[in-house]
């Protein structure tokens, strides 16, 4: 079907964009999450589990590669769209309050372009302090002993505040995100629409709470 | 028991002049009338006074419409679910109370005087696609296509829409996803508007952003203020209908 706007440019299009990358993110945190949880095994595991991720260096490399295309996608087209619902309401109200009734927005829904800016600034800082931090060396394995700089980072109480902190963030930005892309992505009716928004919740929760229990356990055991 | 409130209202002259909240004293308001019929008051006693009457839309003042619309204090239609302003009762108000009145904002809503605002915008959508197309000729059966229950259920309750324009008022980014999301569902789901199913879906969302509305955020409060209660799982059906016409129908 022909039309006058590229897919990408047009309000549903973006908007189809955007939930796509922001739900494979979110797969991406699934499975971050699965991985950390070794934190909690010891360090064998942690170790062991983060060299076999670092052993499969082709795929590694083109997964990262995609990782950050999706982020870059995901962060652009979003600030693209902002910028056109900004010019889309020139003059503010100079009253406007929350249509209770079914409304769905929330802390989370109206914060999302800030709380993703946080999340990039984040994983900056995030991948600095880890991939890129000390590289301590397992003196019997001879590999690099990841969860000896997991564990000293923890030890500091205002990088486990930060971080937990962060987590909150990031579980608010999933708390709207996730069901806000499955119904971009048309995959929402009205018999389970509002099981949707409940089901992003609940996971927003556990993903974000799983994390947080992380230098939080850090810093209490070791 | 009459109320005395004061009404800051929204005073526009015209699109080129810059407009401002102007305060109005509102004195002897009966609880029993409607929130129009309180404006119309306000009105008399500004003519008798040889000022300007606040311009604002209305029509049937019963709901059915979609002629009026205002903002009160800051909710598209006031503080009523399932209701337009004409159907909000000053009943809803203490006496005493200050209420704001502004107009619908959005780019693709010019003022043209003080409450009153230029939704044309909402026709222009129509018109690209908010139709089926067949030839005239005496009137078919009304039994000769079978709808099933729920999908006519279905494409009632989005034909409900009487196109006030409160979902772009209401709506952070002033998208119409809500408004042209009905309209594509209206006819998308019946057996009549299959022939015209994907073009329909591109042509209406192509005008929608030509128009210059914002995109969807999903946060719901073009369906918390719709007066006929029209479900954003329209705007879920437009997306899957746009992506399937962009993607595989000619």
């Amino acid at each position: 079907m022909p039309s006058r706007l590229s897919f990408f440019s047009s309000t549903v299009g973006s908007k189809i964009l955007i939930g796509l990358t922001g739900l494979l993110l979110f797969g991406f945190l699934i499975g971050h999450l699965a991985g950390n949880l070794t934190l909690l095994v010891g360090a064998e595991s942690f170790n062991s589990y983060a060299h076999k991720l670092e052993g499969l260096v082709p795929v590694l490399y083109l997964a990262e590669v995609g990782l950050v295309a999706i982020f870059v996608l995901h962060v652009v087209r979003t600030l693209l769209n902002v910028w056109r619902n900004t010019v889309a309401r020139p003059t503010r109200y100079s009253d406007k309050r929350r249509a209770y009734h079914t409304s769905r927005k929330s802390w989370s829904s109206t914060t999302m372009p800030l709380t993703g800016l946080f999340i990039l600034a984040f994983v900056v800082l995030h991948i600095r302090t880890f991939k890129f931090g000390a590289f301590y060396r397992d003196p019997t394995t001879g590999e690099r002993d990841l969860f000896r700089l997991v564990a000293e980072v923890y030890q500091n109480p205002l990088y486990v505040g930060f971080y937990v902190a962060a987590m909150i963030l990031i579980g608010m930005h999933l708390n709207h995100g996730i069901s806000s892309a499955a119904q971009s992505l048309g995959l929402s009716n009205q018999r389970y629409g509002r099981g949707l928004v409940l089901g992003g919740r609940m996971l927003a929760v556990v993903i974000a709470g799983g994390f947080a229990v992380l230098p939080l356990y850090m810093y209490v055991a070791y | 028991m009459s109320m005395n409130l004061t009404l800051r209202i929204w005073r526009q002259a015209n699109p080129g002049t810059p407009g401002r909240l102007v305060e109005y004293a509102a004195q002897g308001i009966s609880p029993d009338m409607s929130f129009l019929e309180m404006l119309d008051v306000v009105n008399e006693q500004l003519i008798r006074k040889g000022e300007e009457p606040v311009a604002f839309d209305s029509d049937c003042r019963e709901g059915i419409c979609g002629t009026c619309g205002c903002m009160v204090n800051g909710v598209a239609h006031g503080p009523d679910a399932a209701a337009t302003v004409c159907q909000l009762h000053m009943r809803r108000f203490k006496n005493g109370d200050t209420i704001t009145i502004e107009p619908w904002r959005a780019a693709a809503f010019p003022v043209v005087k003080d409450l009153v605002v230029d939704r044309s915008a909402l026709d222009r959508i129509v018109r690209a696609g908010g139709y089926i197309s067949m030839n005239v000729g005496a009137a078919p059966d009304a039994n000769a296509m079978p709808v099933a229950k729920g999908l006519a259920d279905e494409a009632f309750d989005a034909a409900a829409c009487i196109q006030c324009g409160a979902c772009v008022a209401a709506c952070k980014n002033a998208s119409a996803a809500l408004f042209t999301a009905a309209k594509i569902s209206h006819l998308n789901l019946l057996p009549q508007g299959q022939a015209e199913r994907g073009r329909r879906a591109v042509a209406m969302v192509d005008q929608m952003d030509v128009e210059g509305f914002g995109a969807c955020s999903n946060e719901g409060e073009c369906e918390a203020v719709c007066p006929k209660e029209i479900s954003i799982s329209n705007i879920a059906r437009m997306n899957r209908e746009y992506l399937r016409a962009r993607l595989v129908a000619r």
